[in-house]
């Protein structure tokens, strides 16, 4: 991955889990397995039109997957897409390590080369 | 701590004025960071950093410094559209501030904005807090994928 891979890909990605609610109905799905609109409808205080709305914007990042269940559609959680997201989180920081790590040594190279 | 924060802290050995010049000025910048670095390290001037090669699959990004006080700040937001002011809700900001320090520099950097711009990169810390069952449940079995996707090249 290149530093702009790491910090500015999926944009999509990020936004859908930077939403509370999706956060919470990520949570059900992961401790439940799976669950419909109208499982997690009961289970969360918006609609059941807010509930589908929310899986629709996850689905469309692959965070889950959606299988046909009567006249409803079954929600999975894609533990792979879950996971990329989080290394992405969490490889923000890191890069800043890293960057810092050259900041100080091409800094403590030039101030020893001015020594010099 | 604001949770959309990024802070950092490191310790240099070297003065505050050559510190100072390796974090601003564009030559050096594309030396830690971009491929190539295009700006006038002065309040107000926006310029581009470029990743990769932007024929291909590289990108250029916009860069805008807000603030540049040798040498102690040196601030900038950066990944606003082109053509657009940046802001916050449309961008990164970078701060860096130096403070001497036991004949070196303390270089403390903060980048915020992941919140406004829907990136929350506290979402692991706030999920941890909040120990919700279902991030307890998939945290453990995670580490692994994590470790998988890390290890491809």
């Amino acid at each position: 991955m290149t530093p702009a891979d790491t910090e500015l890909v999926d944009d999509d990605l990020w936004s859908a889990i930077g939403d509370p609610t999706r956060r919470r109905m990520l949570d059900l799905l992961l401790a439940q397995g799976e669950g419909t609109a109208t499982t997690l409808g009961r289970q969360l205080p918006v609609t059941r039109q807010a509930v589908a709305k929310h899986l629709g914007v996850l689905d469309r990042v692959g965070l889950v997957r959606a299988a046909p269940a009567g006249r409803e559609k079954k929600y999975r959680v894609d533990d792979a897409q879950l996971a990329r997201a989080v290394a992405q989180l969490s490889s923000v920081g890191s890069a800043w390590d890293a960057r810092l790590q050259r900041i100080k040594r091409i800094a403590e190279a030039i101030q020893r080369s001015q020594e010099g | 701590m604001e949770l959309g924060t990024i802070e950092r802290e490191i310790y240099v050995d070297a003065a505050p004025e050559v510190v100072f010049d390796v974090v601003s000025s564009p030559e050096h910048l594309k030396e830690w960071w971009p491929d190539d670095a295009r700006y006038d390290p002065a309040p107000g001037s926006t310029g581009e950093i470029v990743f990769g090669d932007p024929q291909g699959d590289g990108m250029v990004v916009s860069l805008t410094v807000l603030e540049a006080q040798p040498p102690r700040t040196f601030t900038f937001r950066w990944t606003h559209p082109a053509g657009e002011a940046p802001a916050e809700g449309n961008s990164l900001l970078v701060t860096f501030d130096l403070t001497p320090s036991r004949g070196g520099t303390l270089l403390r950097m903060t980048e915020t904005g992941f919140r406004e711009m829907g990136w929350e990169i506290a979402l692991l810390e706030e999920q941890y807090r909040e120990h919700g069952e279902g991030w307890d449940f998939y945290l453990p079995r995670l580490v692994t994928y994590v470790d998988s996707l890390m290890a491809r090249p």
